[in-house]
């Protein structure tokens, strides 16, 4: 009985340990998208950090699946794009993991989209248009000034979810925004030959990096949002070519290729994959390699 | 199943809920999301146990209000409208509240909803690759098992998935046919067999789920236990299935109970380096066993059977899907099943047997829109008299308006 009672006590103690133990670990973050789960790697740098989805995967199209309700219902802040790209996705996830710090932007919910003002924004929206976002377009991550006033955003939050690391964070912001400030005109010179530049590309994945550089979208490969291009759409586009003004075809990570390889056959026009975030290819580290990798690969094509 | 036989109450529901979506254009916190389905078939023939009528029909065509309700409260309404005999009915399939900020993992949901058994249960009929569930679901849980209740459910804070939870039902469509099934038109009064006393809580149900990743794939296997206090059969002195059968097949009750089912689930979803947009493979499987539900002995109810009546095969079902969406306008699919069920006819029981093998084939020019048709052959041993027969089904179903996601 003794022994007995003494085990329990025991058992008790190593529970509360391990349980104290757990609650003091570092911080969960389940990011949506790879590019939050980097910032959020450069801005917490002690955190668990988990992505939701990689480069080659369309953020539009996730599937509500058990691992990501696990990562969910253990995470402490949810760090996402926004304007609602992840709908089809994030409120089942929120749903079914029943963990209350992530289910509102009051706690642990981050929007990169709701901290800056985005692109396109429609006065209405009607699905006759095609999957467009009311709240403009979500893949903010390709402009340098909005990432710069998102990490702040972000860091802001962080802290107000563990206060107690409150200078960590300062520190890692600081370090952030020197160095991403300092790389802002590095990468604006080396955009330069770029500006004025006209593609066609996929669906308005890399519409901030084109308005940030000066490369202007003439076509899409998709006749509307969200929907593969057809037969009809790329023999317009074809004709669109004619006019010989277009540099390339742009198609991102996770895009399908045939549409954007037809329309380069025929058209006689270079077809660049882009990494879509970080790990879209292998120099795409991290968000400044990312940039890096985009602004060679852009180059590389208009060299050629 | 509160079905409401009248036109004026039916279109009245909808305008209200039109009405309102004039203002829902983004659905937020304040906004609810209002969808409608719209569901339209051709059917060469009739399936056993099925919803679908022969010919024309409208299938199960739905209008769903869903919103936060503060920061605490989730809640949903889906309202089905549906032909029967040239009569529209209103059903109300889903009217649940649930919680949100519950500590420690834990979630409650109370009202009409979707019991969370086996894998195909908790999803809407109209994210299904086929136009109606597989044999086992039409005998054991009359296609779709929706019911009012509550639901505890808890999510373990683990990398792999695993979430555990208990209901408990009304369980009025899960009774056992005894004496007589209050089907046809008579007012909703109470109809007083004395013969029967229903449990007022008929069903209970405890269900595991785990899952989780393999490479670019996705997995989740889980158990579910039903029990239903209501289940039993009733020796019945009515020999008239014959017209029993023909008026049922519109009705959500289960055509096959008993006190206990169990039930196993697998599925598995797979996609090039994970990315869904342009190919995906599911494949999903699932096992039912009924058990316990001969009649118990007249008079004394002896503690541990003795076998009495020449001892019955457990009722079960199983089916294997797979389904491959291999462009973004185009997926197929294939299903194998077979239903083992027991009839019972006055003291003894008839094996019933049957065998479908189905293949779709879907068009979809959005994520809203799908143009399906299938192929069914369905092979019957005694089951209501088929032995041999080709269903060929033509569908579209579309979504309009914010509709919710829909789950792995």
């Amino acid at each position: 009985m003794r022994i007995n009672s003494k085990l329990v006590k025991s058992a008790i103690a190593a529970i509360v340990v391990s349980y104290s133990s757990l609650a003091s670990a570092e911080l969960n973050i389940f990011a949506c998208e790879p590019e939050y789960a980097s910032l959020a790697k450069e801005l917490a740098p002690n955190a668990r950090i988990y992505s939701a989805t990689t480069a080659m995967q369309d953020p539009h199209q996730v599937q509500a699946r058990p691992s990501l309700i696990a990562k969910m219902r253990q995470a402490d802040i949810a760090v996402c794009a926004g304007a609602d790209l992840e709908v089809g996705w994030l409120p089942m996830l929120q749903m079914k993991s029943s963990n209350a710090k992530v289910r509102s932007t009051d706690q642990g919910l981050f929007y990169a989209a709701e901290q800056v003002e985005t692109i396109d924004q429609l006065k209405s929206v009607d699905r006759s248009m095609g999957d467009v976002h009311a709240k403009g377009n979500p893949h903010l991550h390709f402009s340098p000034e909005r990432m710069l006033k998102v990490a702040q955003a972000l860091t802001a939050k962080l802290i107000a979810v563990d206060p107690a690391s409150k200078a960590e964070y300062e520190s890692a912001l600081a370090d952030f925004s020197l160095r991403w400030t300092a790389a802002i005109p590095v990468w604006k010179k080396k955009a330069a030959p770029l500006n004025g530049k006209k593609v066609i590309a996929y669906h308005s994945s890399f519409k901030y990096l084109f308005t940030w550089v000066g490369i202007e979208q003439v076509a899409d490969l998709e006749p509307k949002p969200g929907l593969p291009p057809s037969s009809s759409h790329l023999a317009s586009l074809l004709t669109r070519t004619e006019a010989g003004d277009v540099m390339a075809i742009i198609v991102a990570s996770y895009q399908d290729e045939r549409g954007a390889n037809w329309l380069g056959d025929r058209a006689n026009l270079p077809v660049q994959v882009l990494p879509m975030s970080v790990g879209g290819n292998d120099q795409s580290q991290d968000l400044f390699s990312l940039y890096d990798s985009v602004l060679d690969l852009l180059l590389s094509v208009k060299a050629s | 199943m509160t079905v409401l036989n009248h036109r004026i109450s039916c279109v009245a529901a909808a305008c209200a809920l039109f009405t309102t979506s004039a203002f829902a254009e983004n659905p937020s916190l304040t906004n609810p999301a209002i969808s409608a389905v719209l569901d339209g078939y051709y059917q060469n023939t009739e399936r056993p146990m099925a919803e679908r009528d022969e010919g024309f029909g409208l299938g199960h065509t739905e209008i769903a209000m869903s919103a936060n309700i503060d920061d605490m409260f989730y809640g949903k309404l889906t309202a089905v409208i549906e032909m029967h005999h040239g009569e529209t009915e209103l059903g109300l399939e889903e009217g649940f509240i649930q919680t949100l900020a519950m500590p420690g993992g834990f979630s409650i949901r109370a009202g009409r909803f979707l019991s969370d058994v086996g894998y195909l249960n908790n999803q809407h009929v109209h994210t299904d690759a086929f136009s109606d569930r597989p044999g086992a679901y039409r005998a054991f849980l009359g296609s779709h098992y929706f019911d009012d209740g509550v639901r505890l459910s808890y999510v373990a804070p683990t990398d792999l998935y695993w979430t555990m939870g208990m209901e408990g039902f009304k369980g009025d469509s899960m009774r056992a046919a005894g004496g007589e099934h209050e089907e046809h038109e008579d007012h909703e009064g109470h109809s007083d067999h004395a013969e029967r006393e229903y449990k007022n809580i008929g069903v209970y149900t405890a269900y595991t789920k785990i899952g989780g990743d393999i490479g670019n794939g996705s997995w989740q296997t889980g158990l579910s236990y039903m029990r239903n206090e209501n289940g039993r059969m009733v020796e019945a002195e009515h020999e008239d299935h014959a017209s029993e059968d023909e008026g049922h097949d519109h009705s959500h009750s289960a055509s096959f109970t008993g006190e206990n089912t169990y039930i196993a689930d697998f599925v598995y979803k797979w996609a090039p380096n994970g990315n869904y947009k342009y190919q995906h493979l599911t494949i999903s499987g699932e096992y039912f066993r009924v058990t316990d539900f001969a009649p118990l002995e007249d008079g004394h109810d002896h503690d541990h059977d003795h076998h009495s009546e020449a001892s019955v095969d457990d009722m079960q079902a199983w089916y294997l899907s797979s389904v491959y969406q291999f462009t973004p306008n185009w997926s197929a699919g294939v299903r194998y099943g077979e239903t083992d069920v027991q009839e019972l006819h006055g003291d003894h029981f008839h094996a019933q047997k049957l065998k479908e093998t189905e293949v779709s084939l879907a068009w979809h020019q959005s994520h809203f829109s799908t143009v399906r048709v299938q192929y069914t052959n369905q092979k019957g041993t005694n089951f209501f008299g088929i032995e041999d027969d080709n269903v060929l089904t033509l569908q579209y179903v579309m979504t309009l308006g914010a509709h919710g996601a829909h789950q792995f």
